[in-house]
């Protein structure tokens, strides 16, 4: 009982194995892998098999077969001891097959699968090597010689995902300790931060106090007035309820304006300070690990309400409608009354330091420029040196103009305005261009390329700080560029003599199309000639006349010998064409010859291509592994493959021809 | 085993049949040594290997880098893996950064026979240098007229210090260290010297192997060689004693035994003049020194065609003499492996089947102790061949590259190999089934997920 069932699993791993390899999928197929396994963990014998099996496999001339069982190998080789044993006895072979290290046995056919099979056999090994190596010397060697006698590359897979690994740690360990920190300042001075919210929270309760007591005392006269006006549609409807809304509100006046810029200054300070921190430091308590999560626990309680508070007091004045600061102000505000008594200790990283750190870059460029102007000026004039402090400081409160548009800088810059104008006056004026940056600036300095306050990092990969341009890059880059313009002149016509009367007025730079190269004429279109006044006079009409004459027989000459040549070229043209026309002839002849020959036979063959393609109609389309080495049909091949045909026929034709011949003698000797 | 220990004991085997019964047993489970791995500090081919003959306990490895190296096979360097990869690295190396260094490639490394104080390496930039293991300075050096291709010492040898050379050149010469000069130069070769070998059984005899065919037999008493094998005179099968002696009498080769030998050779010797139609001079020349008269009158003007005989198609790259001195394999260029017996020079016609071999360069052979198996390299593997009946016993798969040398350690029965790989590999007997299951072993073993 148990021997056929044995003979039957025998045939079995092998066909599966067969079936799992023949394919031209990417991947073995799951199932029949499962199969595999389950019926080779059972049985040792089937296990040798399967290792016989896959090594005959390998031994396929098809990269594609030789694929797919490296995959099958991996599987069992991860997991059967036994099948670690067998196959390590024959690992140089292995290799050779799969890697194709041995320069006489190089990977079989298609190419591209090739290169992934050896990618993947040197990945397998080097995963081998790694578990397995310590057991077997083989997988060692083999290892070690292809990595340090034939220097393949291997993907050192294991390296890269320590090292990953251990960056992401070193990463987790930096942002904890950093919230460490923070946590502990804050813990520190968590009491006084707490009394000074709780200072302006008061104070801006007590503004909204005063105003609404105020608001009280306002009257509410013109309400009366406007309810005789009829309002038909919706919409005006709407507009007026909203207007009257409004005038129910506190309404800014000159009464109440310290009041509101109080409450507007707490209100700022409130949003953009507060408001801003305590959601930082909520965050900061979720993520922050410490030892007494009680304390923890509690700080996070209070700040979850004193952000509530905050958040209603928020509302209220929002609600009190007071025109508060909004968008428009904001960003000034930021830099101004935020940032400049922020040095908070708790709010230094992340987003909120790129305004500052922008400003800074801002106000260095302004400085350039002023300091880049000086130098032009102190080697532009030197006879100016006196007045260089002034420029200097000119230069300067223009810095400053822009900066602060105040009425403060004009009152500055009109006192010097008479030296300004000189040097305006003086001044060269250029199209603009990035090189009116560092003006006259001779920098020799590299400049740092990923200082600029962008954080690369995470976008690109790894970011190397240190990259510089060097200084004269950057001066090349800082050429001035000028277009070039051509001082367009009047160009001349050409002025040549027409035959139906007039000159050409064609205007060419150089040459006429027409009349050839242009030169001066007079009026009537007779060429100036330059040299005339020298030659015409001494030798007279006669000898000119004999130089015409002379000159017109070389030319007659020349005519000739150039017929000549081109009746030549005519004959051989002709020569030529005819004998490609008997060629084509020729061609023509045995073309029809052959169609003649190949037609029953063409015939037969097409009824046998239909007779295929009726029984298997998807046969045509499906892959197989043939059909991945098959070259691709050209018109050349085919017509090389019928030029074939035709003289095969033929020759068959001149045999039975032959044969007749022979058969006809044989029978009649006599004749 | 266990029965074996029983019958040694009770006298029913002798204690020299029971230790070969052992080690043969060993020898025949050779496999690649996972435990012992040699780590060469050599960038080049490995070209010659030796255990030290005094010890059995120092590696000597010559490399195509110019570079030879110690190596101690006994006691590890270092552990890996738990301990279960011992890692015996090089005790020392001499290359080319040595001062007195070799220029090119060491195509030959051997130890001095007597003690390990010594060893000589030969090499292609025409010199053999005689260093101190100690100091690890040259001691002495030869400038020879070519390339270096094999050295030789004696290891019988009481009465000379004499290293034989095979070189480029037609002619082999004797290096004296006690002296430090050419003590012979032996010319009779047609072509470069490949391989050089000292008879086991007399201090006197040198076997040549040389490019062109040709195994020349000298007694560098007397001028020039004395024997030539000839591959065309053989004898057919193997004599008597020999299959006696293959047999279960693998006791000893006594002197007594090797007399009966020899009587049942000149027994059969008419036979054989039957079987091939020569007489009974060639079978007498090679007589050991003893019977001088006979081979004197052949010698020096040895009949031309005998001087002219060859021993291989192509050349000779390979020499081994059996332990006893009776029998050399020689292993040529033509992809062959000859066996040759001495007493007579003929040729055995041992079928050592189909194999491949390394034709441009010389290889060293191996032959286990008592002379049972061969270790020839075939390309990149190993095969062991029986010396008498010619069949394949064991194949050693490991190298990626071709093997150039292989050394057996008769004390350990371990085979070393040394290859273009760069590698040396040792091939031991697998281990019988140790205690130690504490869990590293455990790591090897099925996982199965599914």
């Amino acid at each position: 009982m148990a021997m056929p069932v044995e003979m039957e699993e025998r045939g079995k791993v092998g066909a599966l194995i067969e079936k799992a390899t023949n394919s031209t999928a990417a991947e073995v197929d799951p199932r029949l892998l499962k199969a595999i396994k389950s019926v080779v963990r059972f049985s040792d014998s089937e296990l040798r098999l399967a290792a016989h099996t896959l090594m005959d496999l390998m031994k396929r001339d098809h990269s594609q077969v030789r694929y797919l069982t490296l995959l099958v190998i991996d599987e069992l080789f991860m997991r059967s001891k036994l099948f670690r044993t067998l196959l390590v006895e024959n690992l140089d072979q292995l290799l050779a097959l799969s890697v194709g290290f041995r320069r006489n046995m190089p990977l079989p056919a298609p190419p591209a699968i090739a290169s992934t099979l050896r990618s993947k056999a040197i990945e397998f090994l080097e995963k081998w090597n790694a578990s397995f190596g310590i057991h077997y010397r083989q997988l060692r060697l083999g290892f070690d010689y292809l990595k340090n006698t034939l220097r393949f590359q291997f993907p050192n897979l294991q390296e890269t995902a320590a090292r990953i690994e251990r960056e992401r740690r070193e990463r987790e360990r930096r942002t904890r300790e950093i919230l460490q920190s923070k946590f502990e300042t804050l813990k520190m001075n968590f009491s006084s931060v707490k009394e000074e919210i709780q200072a302006t929270v008061d104070e801006i309760g007590e503004c909204l106090d005063i105003v609404r007591t105020k608001e009280e005392g306002v009257p509410h006269v013109l309400l009366d007035d406007e309810d005789f006006v009829e309002f038909r549609s919706s919409e005006l409807r709407q507009i007026r309820l909203d207007s009257l809304k409004e005038g129910e509100k506190v309404h800014e006046n000159s009464d109440n304006k310290v009041v509101f810029d109080a409450l507007r200054e707490l209100y700022k300070l409130l949003v953009t300070k507060h408001l801003v921190s305590v959601q930082e430091w909520i965050s900061l308590l979720v993520r922050v690990e410490v030892a007494d999560n009680r304390s923890r626990d509690s700080m996070l309680k209070e700040l979850i309400d004193i952000r509530n508070s905050l958040m209603s007091v928020k509302k209220d004045c929002e609600e009190s409608g007071c025109t508060l600061p909004k968008t428009l102000n904001k960003n000034k505000e930021e830099e101004e009354d935020f940032w400049e008594e922020g040095n908070f200790g708790l709010t230094e990283n992340g987003s909120t330091t790129e305004p500052e750190k922008r400003r800074e870059v801002q106000s260095s460029n302004i400085e350039k420029k002023s300091k880049s102007v000086e130098d032009w000026n102190s080697k532009k004039s030197n006879k100016q040196s006196g007045n260089l402090a002034i420029v200097s400081a000119s230069c300067k409160v223009k810095a400053k103009d822009k900066e602060c548009s105040s009425s403060k800088g004009k009152e500055c810059s009109g006192s010097e305005n008479s030296v300004r104008s000189e040097l305006l006056a003086e001044a060269p004026v250029l199209r603009w261009g990035s090189f009116m940056d560092n003006w006259g600036s001779v920098s020799n300095k590299d400049t740092l390329l990923n200082q600029k306050g962008l954080e690369f990092d995470n976008h690109w990969g790894r970011v190397d700080y240190d990259a510089v341009i060097p200084a004269e890059k950057i001066a090349e880059l800082n050429l001035q560029a000028i277009l070039y313009q051509e001082n367009l002149g009047e160009i001349q016509p050409c002025r040549a003599p027409l035959k139906k009367g007039g000159l050409c007025q064609r205007r060419d730079l150089k040459v006429c199309p027409f009349h050839g190269p242009i030169i001066p004429r007079d009026d009537a279109g007779n060429q100036i000639n330059q040299n005339s006044s020298t030659d015409d006079t001494d030798p007279g009409l006669g000898s000119d006349l004999a130089e015409q004459l002379a000159k017109q027989a070389v030319k007659n000459v020349r005519e000739r010998a150039k017929e000549d040549v081109r009746k030549r070229k005519l004959d051989k043209h002709s020569l030529q064409r005819e004998k490609l026309a008997r060629v084509r002839e020729h061609n023509d002849a045995v073309l029809r010859d052959a169609a003649i020959a190949s037609t029953s036979r063409s015939t037969v063959f097409g009824e046998d291509m239909g007779e295929t393609v009726g029984e298997n109609p998807v046969g045509r389309n499906k892959l197989t592994l043939a059909s991945m080495l098959r070259k691709k049909f050209t018109t050349k091949d085919r017509l090389a493959r019928r030029l074939l045909n035709t003289r095969a026929a033929k020759a068959t034709l001149r045999q039975m021809t032959q044969g007749e011949d022979v058969t006809y003698r044989d029978a009649f000797p006599n004749q | 085993m266990w029965k074996d220990i029983g019958d040694r004991e009770m006298g029913k085997i002798r204690p020299n049949s029971f230790s070969n019964r052992i080690k043969s047993n060993r020898i025949s489970s050779l496999q690649l040594s996972n435990n012992k791995d040699i780590v060469s500090p050599h960038r080049g081919s490995i070209n010659s290997l030796q255990v030290d003959l005094t010890e059995g306990r120092y590696l000597l490895s010559g490399a195509s880098d110019a570079s030879a190296a110690v190596f101690d096979i006994q006691r590890a360097t270092n552990y890996e893996g738990d301990g279960l990869i011992a890692k015996h690295k090089c005790l020392f190396s001499v290359d080319k950064q040595h001062q007195k260094g070799h220029k090119y490639a060491i195509s030959s490394a051997i130890w001095y026979p007597v003690d390990t104080g010594l060893f000589v390496t030969g090499s292609y930039d025409h010199h053999i240098k005689v260093w101190d293991t100690n100091t690890t300075q040259v001691v002495m050096n030869f400038k020879m007229p070519g390339k270096v291709y094999r050295t030789a010492m004696s290891t019988l040898a009481t009465s000379h210090m004499l290293i034989a050379a095979g070189t480029e050149d037609v002619q082999v010469r004797l290096c004296d260290i006690s002296s430090g000069a050419f003590a012979h130069t032996l010319s009779g070769h047609r072509d470069g010297v490949m391989t050089v070998e000292w008879s086991t059984s007399s201090e006197w005899v040198l076997i040549t192997g040389g490019c062109d065919g040709a195994i020349r037999f000298w007694d560098i008493r007397r001028a020039g060689c004395f024997l030539v094998l000839d591959q065309s005179q053989s004898q057919l099968g193997q004599r008597p004693p020999v299959l006696a002696r293959s047999a279960a009498n693998k006791v000893s080769v006594s002197k007594s035994l090797s007399a009966g030998q020899n009587l049942l050779v000149k027994s059969r010797v008419p036979q054989k003049k039957y079987a091939n139609g020569h007489g009974m001079k060639q079978s007498t020349i090679g007589r050991m020194p003893s019977k001088g008269s006979a081979r004197q009158r052949l010698h020096p003007g040895m009949l031309s065609t005998q001087d002219r005989a060859t021993a291989h198609y192509g050349a000779v790259t390979g020499l081994k003499v059996t332990d006893d001195g009776m029998y050399l394999l020689s292993a040529g260029s033509d992809s062959r492996i000859k066996l040759w017996d001495l007493e007579s020079g003929y040729n055995t016609l041992v079928n050592f089947g189909k194999v491949r071999l390394q034709a441009s360069k010389a290889i060293q052979l191996a032959v286990s102790q008592d002379s049972a198996q061969v270790f020839v390299p075939c390309m990149a593997v190993v095969k062991a061949f029986d010396v008498w009946s010619g069949k394949m016993s064991l194949t050693f798969r490991g190298h990626y590259e071709s093997v150039n040398c292989c050394w057996f350690s008769s004390q350990d029965q371990e085979l070393y190999t040394g290859g273009n790989d760069r590698q040396i590999l040792v091939w031991s007997p697998s281990k019988p089934i140790t205690d130690d299951t504490n869990g590293r072993q455990a790591k090897d073993e099925d996982s199965w997920s599914d």
